[in-house]
């Protein structure tokens, strides 16, 4: 397969832009994948994921074909995700004091944040349930997770997608498995 | 609560991770069946992971492809040329 997609992407590099329609139906599924587990919206799944073609296609002339393709095209799509996550975040620091409510931060006052009363969560079907648990996992740690778990990447492979040490991509899953523990185990 | 060493809990995650040294290994196993509140950690730990791995595989939408060919920009040398 990696000698097609090389070959393909030697056509697109000379010009022949219809050859990269195989890149992407080669690709879509897992980039799709990764992209909606990472955000939970099935909306900005799709355009993030075609977001990380375009980028691919833009910046193909960069990409050593000695490399893996998966894994390149994979740390464009991540790191869009986060991009995309941090941007929706409240430009204010969540543990800042509130004016005038000594003590209070925001963490105190965002609801939304807190987790869903029991009943709640049992009312949930497991793939709602799944995604929702996913969600809660602070960016850092769901990245690992979904590539790990999701994506079966190997550690290795992880670490070139994130561009961090393998020791960084050990600590961070671990974590990440403690944090899901927890949520799991809260009840 | 639990009050065994942290390091019985890394060597957890080393197991999971498939980097345990055969020595820890065994310690981890001796350690596990003395220990009950280990020994849970170390099921929620697995249970987290396959509860994580039953998540269905995910399709993407019939029309991302054709999506992504419409948003790359128009080949320099085609402009003009096509009827």
């Amino acid at each position: 397969m990696d000698a097609l997609i090389n070959k393909r992407i030697k056509q697109v590099l000379k010009g022949d832009q219809s050859a990269f329609s195989d890149i992407v139906s080669h690709y879509q599924h897992s980039l799709y994948q990764v992209c909606y587990r990472m955000l939970g919206n099935r909306q900005e799944a799709e355009d993030i994921a075609q977001e990380a073609f375009v980028r691919a296609y833009m910046n193909l002339h960069t990409f050593d074909q000695k490399r893996k393709f998966s894994t390149w095209l994979y740390r464009i799509a991540t790191n869009l995700c986060i991009d995309r996550l941090r941007k929706k975040k409240p430009d204010y620091y969540l543990d800042a004091e509130v004016a005038g409510t000594e003590g209070l931060n925001m963490y105190s006052q965002i609801a939304a944040d807190e987790p869903l009363p029991e009943a709640e969560l049992e009312k949930m079907e497991l793939q709602e349930r799944i995604q929702y648990e996913i969600s809660r996992l602070p960016e850092k740690y769901r990245v690992v997770v979904v590539l790990k778990y999701i994506e079966e990447l190997s550690l290795q492979e992880i670490s070139e997608v994130l561009d961090m040490p393998l020791g960084t991509v050990k600590t961070r899953l671990h974590r990440g498995r403690e944090a899901l523990r927890k949520q799991l185990n809260s009840l | 609560m639990n009050k065994c060493p942290q390091y019985i809990v890394d060597y957890m995650h080393e197991y999971l991770d498939g980097d345990i040294q055969r020595e820890q290994e065994l310690e981890l196993k001796n350690h596990l069946q003395s220990c009950t509140d280990c020994q849970q950690h170390m099921h929620e730990l697995s249970d987290s992971i396959a509860f994580i791995k039953s998540a269905t595989h995910i399709s993407a939408p019939p029309n991302l492809e054709i999506g992504v060919m419409a948003r790359l920009p128009k080949p320099k040398q085609h402009v003009g040329i096509q009827k």
